[in-house]
């Protein structure tokens, strides 16, 4: 059993259902008189009609021409890419409060140690190094409008 | 007499210190992020184009074609000297270039490659500059129904040439549709799953959706993989092909550019597609195919010329219709709306020195590319010896920023985290993302095509079908679809074939 595929198609599946719900909800029109919610519920129909073809030709013939389970989810460090997409959102959180700066330096000093385990100086340097780079890159070249943070920068 | 006319204005404009300047980045960066794994043409040209809101609305698409070109060239270097593809578009060069290298004739695999760009890009140009100004001709003829026929097809092609199963790339693009009606309606007004989050009322953005999808997810998967980079440094001399090589490659960079070109120019085609396919003709035609991934110079020359001629080729759907044939060509067009202009028939009248200028910077932009690959590959050498613990906080960064730097806004930088998560998945699951940005960019134009249609036709479907474009169109659509349930034909489709034949 290829549980991975068949999570993945019910997923589509439960995807294509709230989008023809909220099309049926924004109202769906006629034919002649197209509204806002004919394209989501038609998009979601076909998305979940293709879903639904899938899973069924996976469910008769076994999901046979497909990676098994332990081949797709095999050799992977869940501890260094759950530590990497936490960090990432928890930046995106706290990227506007502590400002570019800080959380940039916080975030590119655990990057720098996930990958590979360097010395805290050099990690330290380079994450300073970096932020300092991109800060010239994207506040002095692109003018971007970076957040300062409450410490003010 | 009017088409050289034309072209000296593209080359006065193309060659103003300005535009030459930023051609000169653009193929810089292009090849740069050609070289780099992780980084492709697209995220970079997304992490641009906020940088090209102070320049002129030439400069900017100037620099983002070379962008574009430029990482086809850069692509190559990776795919010959460490087996890493740079670009997906470079896949096939992996196969007979890294065995070259193997064999201490690196250097003319690059020289090869670099040579057959050039005359790819060259000749493509040039058919750019025949079938554009026809095709303008014939496009104003196109009214709503027409439009969608045409953008349906091109999502078809797309699904129907990528390497996966067609049910499941079709499965994405419906994804594309349904997540690019998140936002306003552009007929009623009305809000469309926003949620009152005021930043996903203008609809979710590009450039997160892009970036997460294809930048965010290939970090996350390169974190799980330990993946040995054994580059060929020592071997890279002789960069000049020898007689021999030319008379081996001179047919097969013929047969990649016009492969490349014409696959470039279809809704849906693209340098990817273009390389897999000039690989496939080429191993067919030839009287040693037993050669082919041993080594091949062939296996270098059409690949690498294809993709040169597709990427010049796909900038004329674009430019003509208005209608963007692949992920790049989709960011072009957001570039161009963020200027104010509006590509489509009648942009080659109104603003004729961006068309003809971006036309000749192209043609200027391969000779600096020629100029860059060949004499400097050894400091795009040392790029590729950049070990990826260094690499990837980088890039990730460029991301993050990338998404910021667009509306300053926060919401969008987590949408592009999300779009990471779902691209990560959908990598694992071998669900492809580029029918699904396709169709989340065509999405908003369908949409607007389709409902402009029936409310034309009151309600009939029959409108798309007695207008003689739009039929046949839609009837290449359905064959489309309907070829892969025949058993005989799921055997041989080029997507398939491939698969099986060369990129295991």
């Amino acid at each position: 059993m290829k549980k991975t595929f068949l999570i993945s198609d019910l997923f589509w599946i439960g995807i294509a259902a709230a989008f023809c719900y909220g099309g049926i909800q924004l109202g769906f029109g006629s034919f002649h008189s197209p509204h806002a919610g004919f394209m989501p519920f038609l998009a979601g129909l076909i998305l979940g009609l293709l879903a639904l073809a899938d899973l069924a030709i996976g469910l008769v013939n076994r999901w046979k021409e497909d990676k098994e389970d332990r081949e797709i989810w095999a050799n992977i460090s869940w501890g260094k890419l759950l530590l990497t997409v936490a960090l990432l959102f928890v930046y995106t959180i706290l990227f506007s409060t502590l400002g570019f700066t800080i959380s940039t330096i916080l975030l590119l000093l655990f990057l720098f140690r996930v990958m590979e385990p360097k010395r805290w100086w050099v990690v330290a340097v380079s994450s300073v190094a970096c932020t300092g780079l991109f800060y010239l890159a994207f506040k002095v070249g692109l003018d971007s409008q970076l957040p300062r943070g409450f410490l003010g920068f | 007499m009017e088409l050289f006319n034309y072209l000296i204005l593209g080359f006065s404009v193309a060659l103003q210190p300005m535009n030459l300047f930023y051609c000169f980045i653009g193929v810089v960066i292009g090849t740069l992020v050609g070289v780099l794994p992780g980084l492709g043409p697209v995220a970079a040209m997304s992490l641009l184009l906020p940088a090209t809101y102070h320049t002129s609305p030439v400069a900017s698409i100037i620099m983002l074609s070379g962008i574009y070109y430029g990482a086809q060239y850069g692509g190559s270097t990776t795919s010959i000297l460490v087996n890493i593809p740079g670009e997906a578009s470079s896949v096939m060069t992996c196969i007979d270039g890294y065995q070259m290298a193997r064999k201490g004739r690196a250097g003319p695999a690059l020289g090869i490659a670099a040579f057959g760009s050039f005359i790819a890009g060259t000749i493509g140009i040039l058919g750019m500059v025949l079938i554009a100004p026809p095709l303008v001709d014939f496009a104003l003829k196109f009214g709503p129904p027409e439009y969608f026929s045409l953008m349906i097809l091109g999502l078809m092609i797309l699904t129907f040439l990528t390497s996966s199963s067609m049910i499941r790339a079709l499965m994405m693009a419906a994804l594309g549709l349904v997540v690019g009606t998140i936002g306003l309606d552009n007929i009623s007004g009305l809000a469309r799953f926003a949620f009152n989050i005021p930043e996903l009322l203008d609809g979710v953005g590009l450039v997160p959706v892009v970036m997460g999808l294809f930048g965010i997810s290939e970090v996350l998967l390169n974190i799980e993989l330990k993946v040995k980079r054994e580059v060929f440094t020592a071997k890279v001399e002789g960069l000049l092909p020898t007689l021999e090589d030319w008379g081996k490659s001179i047919w097969s960079i013929g047969r990649g550019t016009v492969i490349g070109f014409f696959l470039g120019i279809l809704p849906g085609g693209g340098a990817v597609i273009a390389s897999f396919v000039s690989y496939a003709i080429e191993k067919r035609v030839s009287k040693h195919p037993e050669e082919f991934g041993k080594g091949a110079i062939q296996g270098v020359a059409a690949p690498e010329s294809a993709n040169n001629a597709a990427a010049q080729g796909s900038f004329i759907p674009l430019m003509t219709l208005g209608i963007p044939s692949n992920v790049v060509m989709a960011m072009l067009l957001g570039a161009l709306i963020i200027h104010g202009l509006t590509p489509g028939p009648l942009l080659l009248s109104q603003n004729p020195e961006l068309f003809w200028g971006v036309v000749a910077s192209m043609y200027v932009g391969n000779a600096l590319l020629l100029a860059l690959n060949l004499p400097l590959i050894g400091m795009w050498v040392q790029l590729l010896k950049v070990p990826y613990s260094i690499l990837f906080p980088i890039i990730i960064l460029f991301c993050l920023l990338g998404s910021y730097s667009i509306n300053n806004s926060s919401t969008d930088v987590l949408i592009m985290m999300v779009f990471g998560v779902i691209g990560y998945f959908m990598k694992k699951l071998s669900l492809e993302a580029a029918p699904m940005v396709l169709a989340f960019v065509l999405g908003p134009m369908m949409e607007t095509a389709l409902r402009q249609s029936l409310i034309k036709s009151k309600g009939s479907f029959s409108i798309f079908f007695a207008r003689p474009i739009s039929a046949i169109c839609l009837i290449f659509a359905i064959a489309l679809v309907v070829m892969p349930l025949l058993p005989w034909f799921r055997r041989r489709r080029p997507g398939a074939t491939l698969e099986q034949d060369d990129v295991t």
